[in-house]
């Protein structure tokens, strides 16, 4: 899901630098208040942990494999503001010491998976684990969802931004000068990967390590109460209001309209399938669409198949509002500018209540 | 495949990280062009490049900056073919790819039909696909040079200096150099783990391999970090981050600098 | 002699786990104490309440005539004069060393004092050539070995030059050259005003880095005295298991006898 250097034009960079850079500042405001000196160790630790984890293989179904990210164990570990932090800086280390990852598009990298990975994962995770045990099945289950909910949730917003860019930046010929994919090539191209393979990858680890902790270091997974002084972590994941859960669980509302999104794009993509076979030009599309050579970001190999799978159901049933790119393009649009605002709202809302506890305290 | 191969490409992965880090100490260490720059201008300048590259629309100008990493690259015994293996190829076979099909995707005028396909390449397909491929290929180049003629702590003094929160610098660093201790202890817990594994292995108990061996490194992590908090507390911190920059520009750092910066704003400004 | 600890009757819990119950010693300037105990008999818990790192559940601590509390340690005076005095080297130097370089990890310490540029300089520079670690300078910790490891931890520690240094385990895990440095190290401060507490469960380094030995066991204190008397206790060591009854037989005759663990610590190193 990296973006390399060269796929974003220079003002979708800047714009996304911007949205991350506002996002890491009031993230290291907040976790400097709740964890004063111990923010920098534990923050720093938890990233290279992270940055290690986004090294492991793990094994599929189908005898393929994943990296996960672990951004939803951040989450749930450090809630959303540490997890922003720490995976932000394994993206960082990655891009600057090991010239992974663009430099150019480290604030879109940051926003996609951090960002929007981190609020997206400790949402889900904590609507469905809700008041349950902290050992309870549940739990894992929670975690394992809201993994592959994360993981696809940013690989939309990567498509989008990606998807963008040949609509907004082309040269006076009509040539993209940036990712040549619109919309309608881009989020299905991307999503199909991640909905199979990507987020199964971080569901699966996510899932798993839930289920260690639970057994060896349930510690870790406590949100609130007395947990012990060696880890201030209670005070950073601690038991949600119910004015903030309905905040969380608007969000999750929204997070239910990705699949739509996805949906609406992918039966425009389907669309030249039907589409008129004279035309060369929409041949080349199917062409080379369905053939899955088009991955905006890379994508596991065994696509072939499952893009035959994809396309099969839509050929031109769908109502037509669905099979107009525009409605892809605006439900994303619709669907990134609330996470956004909902994003920040959460913030103020969290940021308040836990000030009110500080005080109480 | 091998039985847990899953274990030894994730190995493989470790033990990259690890020649990547010594290679760049090696040519870090030949006197070399970029070698003898203040870190500073050599992170300042060719971040200049990269920018100029992202922003540039002519190809012929984008060749230009690719042609100057290459001689960059020279002249701080970078050698080309290890830039050939490591970076041309390897963004070959990735951004290559998925431009190929921008190829017959992109609408506009047609100049050439692959016969029997009824496949149609355009012009405009043709113009952005060497874009994407060439612009990407220059933004890597000019990344790994640098990142290979620096040694890291290098690069993390000068983000030191350019005023960035020194907390968020203090993490990196020591984010980056925790990296090193987690990924020998993953290392060593893989390795404990395979010695101990016979048969052949199903995915799904692969992945609980895979999810355990994380969950144990998580609760290392959290261990070592409040560890590092003590050690950092019994040596007197209390909150404040204090870095010691000491850095002197020199007149050629300065001539330098505006060589970069010249040159970015030029490729910049001529390929608009 | 003035007393530089003062311990009366603590009691420290671990996550509910007593580490540390009813401990009460005094540690005069100039000593040089032994911490003697098997893995998990409250040493290292010992070492991080004196660094003022832990704080006692029960009775009170106090350096120099000034409690080791949480609140005394927030109020920045005491904190930087205590943080200089005292220092503390980590069991594991993986730890303790958490700046990118060994110049940076030397430097840490006198940069938190606010000490100016030039004396952290020249202060890192003398106390790298002191512990003839001048070639280690721009090392990241990664690509140190384990007794350089454990050199450099030192060295970031006696480059604010305290007066009290609380060691954990400083030979653990050495090979036999670069214990007997560290060895050697302590020895120098023997008669001067450093006051040094080591914690170890080595017994033949004992008569070498301490002229008085704590032996200690769940979590106090069960003998205190010069290194003959308690290495001369069989029995003791016995109780404090830092040794074990090694039975064999010689033609016949069964007997037994008090076996040390001399150089076996390694595995029982995490």
């Amino acid at each position: 899901m990296h973006i390399p250097d060269g796929y974003l034009s220079p003002s979708t960079c800047v714009v996304l630098y911007a949205l991350s850079a506002s996002g890491w500042y009031s993230s290291l405001k907040r976790i400097k208040r709740l964890l004063a000196t111990r923010a920098i160790p534990l923050i720093s630790v938890f990233a290279a942990f992270a940055f290690v984890v986004m090294m492991f293989n793990v094994p599929l179904p189908g005898g393929t494999t994943g990296h996960a990210v672990g951004v939803t164990v951040a989450a749930i570990v450090l809630g959303p503001w540490g997890s922003i932090l720490a995976i932000s800086i394994a993206l960082a280390i990655q891009a600057l010491f090991f010239g992974d990852g663009g430099i150019t598009t480290l604030g879109a990298n940051c926003f996609n998976m951090a960002i929007v990975g981190s609020f997206v994962a400790y949402s889900v995770y904590r609507i469905i684990a809700a008041k349950s045990e902290l050992s309870a099945r549940r739990r894992v289950l929670a975690a394992a969802i809201a993994g592959y909910v994360s993981i696809n949730a940013s690989a939309l917003v990567t498509a989008f931004e990606v998807g963008i860019q040949p609509t907004l930046f082309h040269d006076a010929n009509g040539s993209p000068l940036y990712a040549p994919y619109p919309l309608h090539i881009a989020i299905p191209a991307m999503m199909i990967g991640h909905l199979t393979f990507a987020g199964l990858a971080e569901a699966a680890i996510s899932a798993g390590m839930v289920s260690y902790l639970q057994r060896a270091d349930p510690g870790l997974l406590r949100g609130g109460g007395e947990t012990a002084e060696r880890m201030p972590l209670a005070a950073l994941t601690s038991g949600t209001q119910p004015s903030e859960r309905r905040l969380w669980l608007t969000v999750a509302l929204l997070m239910f309209l990705t699949p739509i999104g996805i949906l609406a794009a992918g039966t425009a993509w389907g669309e030249w399938s039907s589409a008129d076979l004279a035309n060369p030009q929409a041949r080349a599309q199917i062409a080379s669409a369905s053939h899955g050579q088009a991955p905006p970001v890379a994508i596991p190999s065994g696509i072939q198949k499952l893009s035959a799978l994809w396309t099969a159901p839509f050929p031109g049933y769908a109502p037509f509002f669905i099979k107009r790119p525009e409605f892809g393009y605006l439900l994303s649009a619709l669907f990134g500018v609330g996470l956004l605002l909902l994003a920040s709202f959460a913030a103020t809302s969290l940021g308040r209540t836990w000030r009110k506890r500080e005080s109480r305290s | 495949m091998s039985r847990h191969s899953f274990i030894e490409s994730t190995l493989r992965g470790f033990s990259r990280a690890f020649s990547n880090a010594l290679a760049s100490e090696h040519v870090a260490n030949q006197p070399g062009l970029l070698q003898q720059f203040d870190p500073r201008v050599r992170v300042i300048g060719m971040l200049a490049l990269v920018i100029a590259v992202v922003i540039c629309r002519r190809l012929a100008v984008i060749t230009a900056l690719l042609l100057l990493a290459m001689v960059i690259a020279i002249a701080s015994r970078v050698s080309l073919a290890s830039l050939a293996k490591r970076v041309w190829l390897v963004v070959l076979g990735f951004t290559g790819i998925i431009a190929l099909p921008a190829l017959f995707t992109v609408p506009g005028k047609p100049i050439w039909s692959v016969p029997a396909l009824s496949l149609t390449i355009s012009a405009q397909g043709l113009r952005s696909c060497v874009l994407l491929v060439l612009r990407v290929e220059t933004a890597v180049t000019l990344t790994t040079v640098l990142v290979l003629a620096t040694p890291w702590m290098h690069i993390l003094k000068a983000l030191r200096s350019f005023h960035l929160p020194a907390d968020a610098v203090t993490m990196l660093a020591m984010t980056h150099r925790y990296v090193f201790l987690l990924i020998e202890t993953a290392n060593q817990m893989f390795e404990s783990r395979e010695s101990r594994m016979v048969g052949v292995m199903s995915a799904s108990a692969q992945r609980r391999v895979a999810a355990r061996t994380a969950g144990l490194l998580l609760s290392k992590s959290v261990e070592l970090s409040h560890e590092v908090y003590l050690a950092m507390l019994s040596r007197g911190f209390r909150g404040d981050v204090r870095l010691l920059t000491g850095f002197r520009m020199k007149f050629y750092d300065y001539a330098a600098l505006s060589a970069f910066l010249f040159a970015g704003g030029a490729a910049a400004w001529m390929g608009r | 002699m003035a007393l530089v600890f003062e311990v009366e009757n603590i009691s420290f819990d671990y996550e509910h786990i007593p580490a540390i119950r009813a401990l009460s010693v005094q540690i005069e300037q100039g000593q040089r104490v032994a911490l003697l105990g098997a893995n998990g008999s409250g040493k290292s818990t010992l070492l991080r309440i004196l660094d003022g790192l832990y704080f006692p559940s029960a009775g009170s601590v106090s350096c120099c005539g000034e409690p080791l509390t949480r609140e005394h340690l927030q109020q920045d005076g005491f904190a930087l004069s205590f943080r200089r005095r005292v220092a503390l080297v980590f069991q594991n130097p993986d730890v303790q060393l958490f700046n990118p370089t060994v110049f940076d990890e030397i430097a840490y310490g006198p940069l938190q004092m606010s000490w100016p540029k030039e004396e952290v300089l020249q202060r890192v520079n003398e106390t790298l050539a002191f512990m003839n670690i001048s070639h280690l300078r721009g090392r990241p910790p990664y690509r140190l070995s384990g007794g350089e490891k454990k050199q450099v931890a030192l060295a970031s520690v006696l480059v604010l030059n305290p007066d009290v240094l609380l060691l954990d385990e400083p030979t653990s895990a050495l090979d036999p050259r670069s214990q007997s440095q560290v060895v050697d190290l302590i020895q120098q401060w023997k008669g001067t005003m450093k006051t040094v507490i080591t914690a170890t469960h080595q017994l033949d380094i004992i008569e070498d880095i301490a002229d008085r030995v704590l032996v200690m066991e769940t979590g106090t204190v069960i003998a205190d005295g010069t290194p003959s008397r308690i290495l001369g206790d069989a029995d003791l060591l016995l109780r404090a298991n830092l040794i074990h009854a090694h039975r064999h037989s010689h033609v016949g005759i069964t007997h037994s006898h008090p076996h040390s663990h001399r150089h076996a610590d390694q595995e029982h190193q995490r």
